[in-house]
């Protein structure tokens, strides 16, 4: 186990205090392994698709004090672990670069709390740490023997590799396949990796979201998958409560962290696996 | 002032004001291919799948545009904008249309995300932060049957102890926001 310290500075975002177990996951992961992710004091809502659907510069504000939060707390890079949030700030990263109109009046709002807008610290998806900090050999000290026989429909949803990514193909991306392959499990081909899950819509307009989340559970049915792993509270949520097949046994969606936590050799139960509508303990009994 | 068709004259000025600004003139390079339509999750509940909306844009229909559910439909997955061949902002332009109809006033009363997104905005000025409890009690308060078909949901969240129900507040609320004249703006829709 590598015991040299991993800090970064890190926005858990609204919606990862009541996931189903992945602050409990990633808790676990990060204490094996020795990763930091120091909060964010005084973070706020990064105003997600709502803030930039009503008002721009409201957008611009949230997310601006963010980056500048972190710069005055001292962080060298802003780790998230909600696909919404990476991308709303990855979006709002580039309009605000030096020399954009918008950057002057954001910086006017943030001088009223002693905040200013300086260098934009990068945005981090914690897969991306998981995957390209963490040596590869932490994975596979004490894997229990089952996890090889699990198939996994590794899925992305829409935002996290979409226009202002950086860490993979906008539509075919590969990079939490690689990564379930490298914590041992197995990692199935599917078509639905970044098939949009409904999002916020699926509240209000639930009927039209269902084709979409049919659509995904479908196909990893389809390819044989025991989970599907996603790495967004929304997806995960969606996923997890709107399984309703008609014909067949709902597929349980722990977060990839809840994974990561099983490959360690971390009992479920301190991986938060309870706290998932679907329980996923069955699925994983029987290949056990 | 001539003394033309009032609504065209307003269509004329927004048709004008829209495709001069930085993302509205990226439309002029539309091609029509309809790739953005056949990429978008939910074009077939919208009132125009986004081609369409950008040919009525380009035609100067803009009161029909804004008064249109389509940018409400969009779920931002950005689909549309990673595939458009002219590189037009697709997901973006949706957003201009969005702010200028809550500005305006112009919002589609009959689509709920309006509601929800304000729940959401005023969760936020309230908060700091946000919880989806809160917000659906505040989206619920006007849209009181998707909150009874959520009933049960909300029952087995709370038994996995998944529902916050106390807001956590930042310290520093008053200053998220930049807009002095919204609250104006907000009452309008």
């Amino acid at each position: 186990m590598p015991k040299k310290v991993l800090t970064y500075g890190f926005f858990p975002g609204c919606a990862y205090a009541t996931a189903a177990g992945y602050r409990e996951s990633v808790d676990a992961v990060n204490r094996r392994l020795g990763i930091d992710l120091v909060e964010l004091a005084d973070w706020n809502c990064c105003g997600a698709t709502s803030a930039f659907s009503l008002n721009q510069d409201d957008a611009l504000i949230l997310t601006g004090r963010l980056f500048a939060l972190a710069e005055a707390q001292g962080h060298a890079q802003i780790v998230t672990v909600c696909n919404a949030c990476y991308t709303t700030l990855r979006k709002a990263a580039q309009m605000l670069e030096q020399g954009s109109p918008d950057l002057a009046r954001v910086n006017a709002g943030l001088a009223r709390e002693g905040l200013r807008l300086g260098r934009l610290l990068p945005v981090r998806h914690y897969l991306e740490i998981l995957y390209a900090d963490v040596p590869a050999e932490a994975w596979s000290a004490a894997r229990p023997e089952y996890i090889g026989r699990i198939k996994v429909a590794a899925y992305y949803g829409c935002q996290l590799t979409r226009p202002w990514a950086d860490l993979d193909h906008a539509e075919r991306p590969a990079l939490l396949d690689r990564f379930f392959r490298r914590l041992g499990f197995q990692a199935v081909e599917h078509s639905a990796r970044t098939i949009c899950c409904g999002a916020s819509h699926a509240l209000p307009y639930e009927k039209e979201c269902r084709p979409m989340l049919r659509r995904i559970v479908e196909e990893a049915r389809r390819r044989g998958a025991h989970l599907i792993s996603t790495l967004c509270p929304l997806c995960q949520f969606n996923l997890d409560s709107l399984q309703t097949p008609p014909d067949a046994p709902p597929i349980p969606v722990p977060y990839f962290s809840q994974l990561a936590g099983l490959a360690l050799g971390i009992p479920p139960q301190r991986l938060g696996f309870g706290k998932l509508l679907i329980p996923a303990e069955s699925a994983i009994a029987k290949v056990v | 002032m001539d003394d033309g068709d009032p609504n065209e004259m307003i269509d004329q000025r927004l048709a004008h004001e829209f495709l001069q600004s930085p993302k509205g003139a990226k439309l002029l390079h539309c091609i029509q291919c309809g790739t953005c339509s056949g990429s978008c999750p939910l074009a077939e509940s919208m009132d125009h799948a986004p081609r369409e909306l950008f040919a009525l844009l380009r035609d100067g229909e803009v009161q029909a545009v804004l008064a249109s559910n389509t940018p409400w439909y969009c779920v931002s997955c950005y689909q549309c904008m990673v595939r458009c061949p002219q590189e037009i902002p697709v997901t973006d332009i949706m957003y201009a249309l969005k702010q200028m109809a809550a500005e305006r006033g112009l919002a589609p009363a009959g689509h709920k995300l309006p509601d929800l997104y304000r729940a959401f905005s005023r969760e936020i000025e309230a908060h700091g932060r946000v919880s989806e409890a809160l917000i659906m009690a505040r989206y619920g308060a006007r849209h009181p049957i998707d909150m009874l078909g959520k009933a049960r949901l909300g029952l087995k969240l709370l038994a996995r102890r998944r529902l916050e129900l106390i807001p956590r507040n930042i310290s520093n609320r008053t200053n998220l926001t930049l807009n002095a004249n919204r609250p104006q703006c907000r009452k309008k829709f």
